[in-house]
C-alpha cells in the first residue's frame, strides 16, 4: 500500500516537471526564431524590423506619466513636441514607420526594468545609462548628454555660496530613482540626508515650502522648473559633465537596438538631434558652471 | 452556590467534557471529529501526496519556468541583497536595515499614542450624558472621516499641507513628526471602533450589577466595563498593530524619512533590480511574525484563564 503511494508521488512529481519543461520549450524555440530575425534585422530594412516589433505594423513607444517638460509638451507624447517626443518620431521615421504608426504607451519608471516581456519596443523617459542597469536591460546609444544642475529659491544662501564645502551644508531633495539623487549622494555628499520624493512634482513643492533648500535635476529640466514652474526660483548653475547620458531602454538583448542605434547615428550626423536640442532645449545653452 | 455569569456556566460544561475525554473545543486532535475530517489513514496518505505534489509543482515552477533565471537575478540576487541590507554610500545606495530602525521607531511611538487617543474617543462615544452630546458628535465625525480617508492621503495632506501654512511651531516640524501624526489620526479611528466593540460586548447586566453596588457611572465604566472590554479586544488590537507596522512605510512619501521600503525603492531604481524589495519584505516579516505569534499566545492564555476562572470561582 505504502509503496504504491510513494510511486504515485514520484510519478506525479515527474508529470509536473515534464509539464513545466514542455511549457518552457515553446518559449525557447521562439527565442531561436528571434535569433534568426536578428540576423535578418541587421539589414535594418523596414520589412525585417516590422516583424520584430512588439505589435506588428506599429512602433510602440513608452514613457512615464506625467511626461515632464521640456522633454514632452502638455503631458501629451503623441503631439511630436518636446525633445524626447521629437526624437522618438525621428527614429520611427528612420525605421520606416509613419507618424500614425507610432503608438504611445504609459510605462511607470519602476516597472520599466521588471523582468518578463516588455509591453513596448523602447522606453524614452530621461533614463540614464549605467553599467549596473545595463546588466538588466539594454540601452541605445546616447540621444542626449546630461549635465546636472542646481535649483534653489532666489533668496536662498546657496545662490551665492556654493563651493564644494558650502554645498555639503544644505538640505537637498530629489525624485526617487533619478541619477540626480545618486549625484547628490556621491558627488556633493551633504552632511544631512537628502529627502527622496515619489515624483519630481513632490520635490518641487518641498522646495517651494522650504522643506528642502535645493533640488538637483538635469539642466533642461532644471531650467524649465526655474523659469516656468516655481516662481522666485533660480537655476544656480550646472555641474561639469560626468559623462552621463540618456539612452532608450529596451528589453535585454532586443534585436531592435542595433537598428535604433543606426538611426540615432544618422540623426546625429545629419544634424537633426542638434536641431531638436536648439528648438526644444535651446534656451538652456548659457548656464554657468559650478565646480564641484 | 456562587454567583456565576452565564459564561461561567458554559465554560464549566466544556471543562467537564474535556475531563471526560472529549477533544478540547476548537481542536481537530483526538479520536473524535479529527479522524472523521481526514477520513482515516488512506485519506491521510492522499493528502500527503497532494501536498507534496502541490509544493513540488510550485518549486518546479520557480526553478524551471522560462524566465526563472531572470527572476532569480532580479529578486533573489544574494550579492545585491547583501548590498541592499548594508547600503553603499559610495554608489548612492541606501541601507534597508538602517531604514527599518525608523519603521520600528515610528511604530512604537505611534502605537502608544494610538492606544491612548483611541480609548478617549471610544469612551467619549459611549457617554450618555446629554450635556456631552457635542463631544459624542465629534467622536462620531472623527471616526467616520479618518476611517474613510485612505491613509496615504492623510499623510500627504498633513506632510505637504502643514508646511505650506507657514504657522510657527506647526509648519516647521520634521516629516517624521508629520508622519506619526497622520498614522495616529488614521489608526486611532480604527482602534476606537475596536475598543467600542469591546465595550459593547460587556453585558448590560454587568453595568446594572455595578450600579446596584453603588458605583457611579464613571466608576462602573472604569472598574467593571473597560477591564473586560480591553481584555476581549487585545487580539484584534494586535492585528491592527501588525498592519500599522507595515503602514509606517507610507510615511516615506513625505521625502525625508528614508525607511526600509524607501531605501529599497532607491536601491531598486538605481540598480534596476528588485532584490532590495525582497530584503525589505523579509525584514518586515521578522517584525510582524513575532507579533502574530505573541497574539496567538495571548489568545490561548486568555482562553485557558477564563476556563480556569469558570471552574474555580466559588
Amino acid at each position: 500500500m505504502r509503496k504504491t503511494f510513494v510511486l504515485v508521488i514520484f510519478a506525479l512529481i515527474g508529470l509536473g516537471l515534464t509539464a513545466v519543461a514542455s511549457s518552457a520549450s515553446p518559449a525557447s524555440s521562439s527565442k531561436a526564431a528571434s535569433a534568426v530575425l536578428t540576423a535578418k534585422a541587421s539589414s535594418c530594412s523596414h520589412a525585417s524590423i516590422a516583424r520584430d516589433v512588439y505589435k506588428i505594423g506599429s512602433l510602440t513607444v513608452a514613457t512615464d506619466s506625467p511626461a515632464y517638460e521640456p522633454w514632452f509638451s502638455n503631458n501629451t507624447p503623441s503631439n511630436g513636441k518636446g525633445y524626447e517626443s521629437a526624437v522618438a518620431y525621428a527614429i520611427a521615421k528612420q525605421l520606416g514607420f509613419s507618424k500614425s504608426q507610432v503608438k504611445w504607451t504609459v510605462e511607470p519608471f519602476d516597472a520599466s526594468f521588471a523582468p518578463g516581456p516588455k509591453k513596448f519596443d523602447f522606453d524614452i523617459n530621461e533614463i540614464s545609462y549605467t553599467e549596473e542597469r545595463a546588466t538588466v536591460v539594454s540601452f541605445s546609444a546616447s540621444y542626449y548628454d546630461v549635465q546636472q544642475a542646481l535649483i534653489a529659491m532666489r533668496n536662498s544662501r546657496i545662490v551665492k555660496h556654493h563651493t564644494p564645502a558650502d554645498l555639503r551644508t544644505y538640505v537637498f531633495g530629489d525624485q526617487i530613482g533619478s541619477t540626480s539623487l545618486a549625484f547628490i549622494n556621491t558627488e556633493l555628499r551633504p552632511t544631512q540626508q537628502p529627502s527622496v520624493f515619489n515624483t519630481l512634482n513632490d520635490a518641487k513643492s518641498a522646495l517651494q515650502d522650504g522643506r528642502i533648500q535645493a533640488l538637483v535635476a538635469d539642466t533642461p529640466t532644471a531650467q524649465y522648473i526655474s523659469s516656468s514652474e516655481i516662481p522666485k526660483s533660480v537655476l544656480v548653475g550646472q555641474f561639469p559633465s560626468t559623462g552621463e547620458h540618456y539612452g532608450l531602454l529596451f528589453a535585454k538583448n532586443d534585436p531592435l537596438v542595433a537598428c535604433v542605434n543606426k538611426a540615432i547615428a544618422t540623426l546625429k550626423a545629419n544634424g537633426s538631434l542638434a536641431k531638436f536640442q536648439k528648438e526644444y532645449l535651446g534656451i538652456y545653452t548659457s548656464v554657468p558652471t559650478i565646480k564641484p | 452556590m456562587p454567583v456565576r455569569g452565564s459564561r461561567g456556566g458554559t465554560y464549566l460544561d466544556q471543562q467537564t467534557l474535556v475531563a471526560a475525554g472529549a477533544p478540547a473545543p476548537g481542536s481537530f486532535e483526538g479520536n473524535g471529529r479529527g479522524s472523521h475530517l481526514l477520513g482515516g489513514q488512506r485519506a491521510a496518505a492522499v493528502s500527503t501526496v497532494s501536498t507534496v505534489v502541490f509544493i513540488g509543482g510550485v518549486i518546479a515552477l520557480f526553478v524551471f519556468a522560462p524566465g526563472a533565471a531572470a527572476v532569480r537575478h532580479t529578486f533573489f540576487n544574494p550579492q545585491q541583497m547583501k548590498q541592499a541590507f548594508l547600503g553603499d554610500p559610495s554608489k548612492g545606495l541606501y541601507s534597508v536595515g538602517k531604514g527599518l530602525i525608523l519603521n520600528i521607531e515610528m511604530f512604537l511611538i505611534a502605537e502608544v499614542l494610538i492606544l491612548f487617543f483611541a480609548l478617549v474617543i471610544a469612551v467619549l462615544r459611549q457617554l450618555r450624558n446629554p450635556v456631552l452630546f457635542p463631544f459624542r458628535m465629534l467622536a462620531v465625525v472623527y471616526t467616520d472621516v479618518f476611517r474613510g480617508v485612505p491613509l496615504i492621503i492623510v499623510i500627504y495632506g498633513i506632510g505637504f499641507g502643514a508646511p505650506a501654512l507657514y504657522i510657527r511651531g506647526v509648519s516647521t516640524q520634521s516629516d517624521f513628526v508629520y508622519g506619526i501624526v497622520a498614522l495616529v489620526l488614521s489608526y486611532s479611528a480604527y482602534v476606537a471602533e475596536v475598543y467600542r466593540a469591546g465595550i459593547n460586548s460587556v453585558h448590560q447586566s454587568q453595568v446594572a450589577a455595578a450600579r446596584s453596588l453603588g458605583l457611579s457611572q464613571w466608576k462602573s465604566l472604569r472598574f467593571v466595563v473597560l477591564p473586560q472590554a480591553v481584555r476581549t479586544v487585545i487580539p484584534p488590537l494586535l492585528n491592527d498593530f501588525i498592519s500599522l507596522q507595515k503602514d509606517t512605510a507610507l510615511v516615506s512619501t513625505l521625502g525625508a524619512v528614508i525607511e526600509a521600503n524607501r531605501a529599497a525603492q532607491i536601491d531598486s531604481s538605481t540598480l534596476f533590480v528588485y532584490s532590495s524589495y525582497t530584503v525589505a519584505a523579509l525584514l518586515f516579516l521578522c517584525l510582524t511574525i513575532p507579533l502574530a505569534r505573541f497574539t496567538d499566545r495571548l489568545i490561548a492564555r486568555d482562553v485557558s484563564r477564563r476556563m480556569a476562572g469558570g471552574a474555580t470561582v466559588r
